[in-house]
């Protein structure tokens, strides 16, 4: 192969990425696990016994899963049909709906848990108001701080996850399959029994446990529903343990991180067998309009369900928190009167305020720049040569992205505060450091997608031509896969931009974020400026999307 | 066993028409092809029979029921057709055996298990799989699962076999045996057929009658001995088979080879500016005299035949002569040719 010009510089250069990466991702991991197990020298279960011994933290561990199943069945109960009615039937406002599904996904879900605390709180909810007022009720119906409310608010944010799996799926399925049990004389419902549901049940399956993961590692939404109803879970447990400080506290959390780790790490492991398992492709024809299951009386009812679902799980939050932010007096009701603008002077002019938001803005350039340099190099090595080793940099950077956020937060803050070398505890670096862990993986694997549609002879075809392979580089590869390498910096930036967890652990004086800032007002019940704050996030989160959707002409979006 | 009536069927896709005023009879057992180029209305045309699309005006009905009328809003969706149908992807399942996947339409007509056993055994003996019920999709090859679709799509004994371009994914030799394959059961089964193929040597070859298609309208309807000898327009004579296309005028009953003093009979009784056609097979050539003189410019050897570029004033005419050696012609030598069974057609 002649893609890189010497032998020799291309050893060089995938054993320092390889070294870069081992020293950041692997190597923080291996000594939080080494951590968790050696006590006094001695490798023991003990931290672990005393861990579990404690009721709150073996509760937390057994919330954790159950919040986690119950959020991924209805997730899954929720995301199937609604994706087979979007893919696969005459459903009304199909493309609009899918915009709206998929899109929620871009909503930061501590905006979400914001949002349904200010609506289904017991106290002062919006909808709660609404329902005592309609139906005379006395008490709330609902009250938010429950395990309930909890899975409720989990499933809303994080059922994007099985309903893109779902639907992609559905999209690559050869739709004459399932013409050929119509024609068979199955009806549409036999049809999405016998052949649509078993063929697309190792995706199901990887949808959900994809939710799984994301339940169980989430932070932002446990912290803010769960806490005041004294619901924990690992990652609220975790976060506590890391506050108090001490030694103890940080050898109480390393014992569940590496629990949490193990179990989504794991999950994930086991997910990608599954499904390289089977192979379900076949070979396609000609690309034939698919069939759509004609609904017919039902048509009606499937719009308004969907419609419905769509209402409640992003146009109802964002609502919300727009609606709370321009609230002039929470103690006053929703009356015209008390709308204005003046909630967001004070944090329009609060100098604390722009300088968090300027801070991520910040933080999410440099993790964006340094991912995407990294990320195209790992892509092309992975994809474009055939050295020995290739993949490994794309296989590590896979298992940072693949680890709990919460789990990398602390093995940073452990391994770079100065105990092994590098120092770089409360400085910007080591949160960028921890974005670039969990998130170059998407940036990766798009940029890896686009490298490999580059077919072999675009390459061979300039070389032919008499250009050198850094010409080649500029003229044909980069101008193919520029979209993918744009795209690749917006799925490192917006993520980065609004972080939460990892950046709740790391920040320091100096370096709060927009996502800790509000995450404490928050706590300190401040309801409207998180409300301004979380619509000003909401609109930075929009316009890059809509950035991202012109660049790559509606190819990638977050 | 049953005919297939399509009367005045329109298809379309918001201003597109992809199929305008479709009109076919098929009979009782017949093999009918609908053959034209990709895009042509064959394959929506295919659909709309199946019940994947409905007609947008126009009627079809399949043995004695209307399947779908414009007019009183009458559908019978898919599965209640009663129709056998082959895709060009097989859609053999891949989560079922071969036994499975041959077995799922009578599964659905409650068909009790021993007659299914029997049943399904028997096609799969038919298309020569008899040995490989127990086998997954994905352990055959894509001839196997070409007959394992045709299986499933017999094993009901359905009225009507619709197939879809069933062997374009296959490569030529493959492609043959099946033609004789798919035909021969056809024949054994004397099952109703409705073919779609972009492929002019497999609807010759399988087919009673050919619908030729173009741009959403029936060119012609025929034997394909009838619309290779007498294509209704240029547009059928230049997709069956090979075609030189030379401008010609009439002159009372002569049609005259523009600029020359050579004519063909007007049979047509056509008028003003003509196209002359000459499929390259019918034309005579020779060294020493002629109706037409011209010299020849290429030669390309194809075993069989030699295939001549023979250039006549501005014009350069193919000429394929069977048997004859390739240096009987020299390039730049002066040949002469004679056109024989001679076509007109009105020019556009």
């Amino acid at each position: 192969m002649k893609h890189l010009p010497r032998i020799d510089s291309k050893f060089i250069v995938i054993a320092i990425s390889v070294l870069v990466l081992l020293y950041f991702i692997v190597f923080p991991m291996l000594i939080l696990i080494y951590d968790s197990f050696v006590v006094d020298g001695a490798i023991n279960f003990s931290n672990y016994k005393a861990v579990y011994s404690q009721n709150v933290n073996w509760k937390a561990l057994v919330n954790t899963v159950e919040l986690s199943l119950l959020v991924m069945v209805a997730s899954v109960i929720i995301t199937f049909p609604m994706a087979w009615l979007i893919g696969r039937t005459d459903l009304p406002w199909k493309r609009t709906f899918r915009t709206i599904l998929v899109g929620s996904y871009m909503i930061p879900p501590y905006v979400g848990a914001i949002a349904w605390v200010q609506m289904l709180n017991p106290s002062v909810g919006y909808l709660n108001d609404l329902f005592k007022y309609i139906f005379h009720l006395s008490a709330a119906p609902f009250n938010i701080y429950t395990i309930g409310g909890l899975a409720w608010v989990l499933t809303l944010f994080y059922s994007p996850f099985a309903f893109i799996t779902i639907s992609r799926a559905m999209e690559k399925m050869d739709p004459t399959l399932e013409e050929a049990a119509r024609v068979a004389g199955a009806s549409p419902l036999r049809t999405l029994w016998d052949v649509t549901l078993p063929l697309m049940a190792p995706s199901i399956v990887a949808g959900g446990l994809l939710v799984f993961i994301a339940a169980g590692s989430a932070f932002g939404i446990p912290a803010i529903v769960g806490m005041p109803g004294n619901i924990e879970v690992m990652t609220t447990r975790i976060v506590t343990f890391v506050y108090m400080g001490d030694d103890k506290g940080i050898r109480d959390a390393t014992a569940l991180a590496v629990s949490l780790m193990i179990i989504a790490n794991g999950l994930l492991f086991f997910m990608s067998w599954l499904l390289s398992r089977k192979d379900y492709t076949t070979i396609s024809g000609k690309s034939t309009r698919p069939n759509m299951v004609e609904l017919g009386k039902f048509k009606h009812l499937a719009f308004f369900v969907v419609a419905a679902y769509a209402f409640v799980a992003v146009i109802l939050p964002i609502g919300s928190v727009v609606m709370t932010s321009f609230i002039k007096s929470m103690s006053k009701g929703l009356e015209w009167s008390n709308f204005g603008i003046d909630p967001w002077i004070p944090v329009i002019t609060s100098a604390q305020y722009m300088e968090s938001i300027g801070r991520s803005l910040v933080y999410g350039v440099i993790a964006a720049c340094i991912g995407t340099v990294l990320a195209v190099f790992v892509a092309y090595l992975s994809v474009k040569t055939n050295i020995t080793g290739r993949s490994l940099p794309d296989l590590l950077v896979v298992l940072g992205g693949s680890t709990p956020s919460i789990v990398i937060a602390l093995a940073l803050i452990i391994t770079f505060s100065g105990n092994y070398g590098l120092n770089i505890y409360s400085s910007m670096w080591i949160l960028i450091v921890g974005y670039l862990v969990k998130y170059m993986t998407m940036s990766v694997r798009t940029v890896a997608a686009s490298l490999s549609q580059v077919h072999i002879s675009l390459e061979e075809a300039a070389l032919n031509s008499g250009a050198s392979w850094i010409r080649t580089c500029k003229d044909i590869i980069i101008p193919l896969v520029m979209p993918s390498i744009v795209a690749g910096w917006f799925l490192i930036f917006m993520p980065s931009f609004y972080e939460l967890t990892m950046s709740n652990l790391l920040y320091g004086a100096d370096t709060k974020t927009i996502g800790v800032l509000l995450y404490e007002l928050q706590t300190y019940a401040d309801t409207q400026n998180a409300s301004v704050l979380s619509v000003i996030i909401l609109v930075i989160v929009l316009a890059g999307n809509l950035v991202l959707n012109k660049l790559t002409k509606g190819a990638v979006s977050i | 066993m049953s005919q297939v009536s399509i009367e005045h069927v329109y298809k379309r896709f918001g201003k597109v028409t992809a199929v305008g005023d479709f009109n076919l009879q098929v009979a009782d057992g017949e093999f009918v092809s609908l053959l034209g180029p990709s895009g042509c209305g064959k394959t929506t045309t295919l659909r709309m029979v199946a019940g994947f699309e409905r007609t947008t005006e126009g009627k079809i009905v399949i043995g004695e029921r209307v399947v779908n009328n414009h007019e009183d809003g009458t559908f019978v969706p898919p599965e209640k057709r009663d129709i056998g149908m082959v895709f060009q992807s097989y859609a053999v399942w891949p989560h079922m055996t071969v036994f499975e996947n041959v077995e799922y339409p009578l599964k659905i007509k409650k068909v009790d298990k021993a007659e299914r056993d029997k049943k399904v055994q028997n096609i799969l003996e038919m298309v020569h799989l008899g040995e490989y019920g127990e086998r997954y999709p994905n352990q055959l090859s894509g001839g196997q699962q070409q007959r394992v679709a045709l299986a499933r799509a017999l094993v009901a004994n359905p009225s009507l076999l619709l197939l879809d371009e069933p062997l374009s994914n296959l490569d030529a030799k493959l492609r043959e045996s099946m033609r004789f394959e798919i035909s021969a059961l056809q024949k054994r089964l004397g099952i109703t057929v409705i073919y779609v193929t972009h492929d002019q040597s497999e609807a010759m070859t399988m087919s009673d009658r050919i619908v030729v298609m173009s741009a959403g309208v029936v060119q012609q309807i025929g034997k394909p001995y009838e619309i290779y000898t007498h294509p209704a327009n240029k547009m059928v004579a230049d997709f069956i088979g090979l075609v030189n296309f030379l401008p010609g005028v009439i002159k009372g009953d002569r049609a005259f080879l523009e600029g020359t003093e050579n004519s063909f009979a007007n049979e047509k009784n056509l008028t003003g500016n003509v196209t002359i056609a000459v499929r390259p097979e019918n034309i005579k050539m020779s060294k020493t005299g002629g109706m037409i003189k011209g010299s020849m410019k290429h030669r390309f050897y194809l075993g069989d035949s030699v295939d001549y570029r023979v250039q006549v004033g501005e014009h350069v005419i193919r000429v394929i002569i069977k048997g004859i050696q390739y240096g009987t012609y020299a390039d730049g030598e002066t040949v002469y040719l004679d056109f024989d069974k001679v076509m007109l057609f009105n020019r556009e």
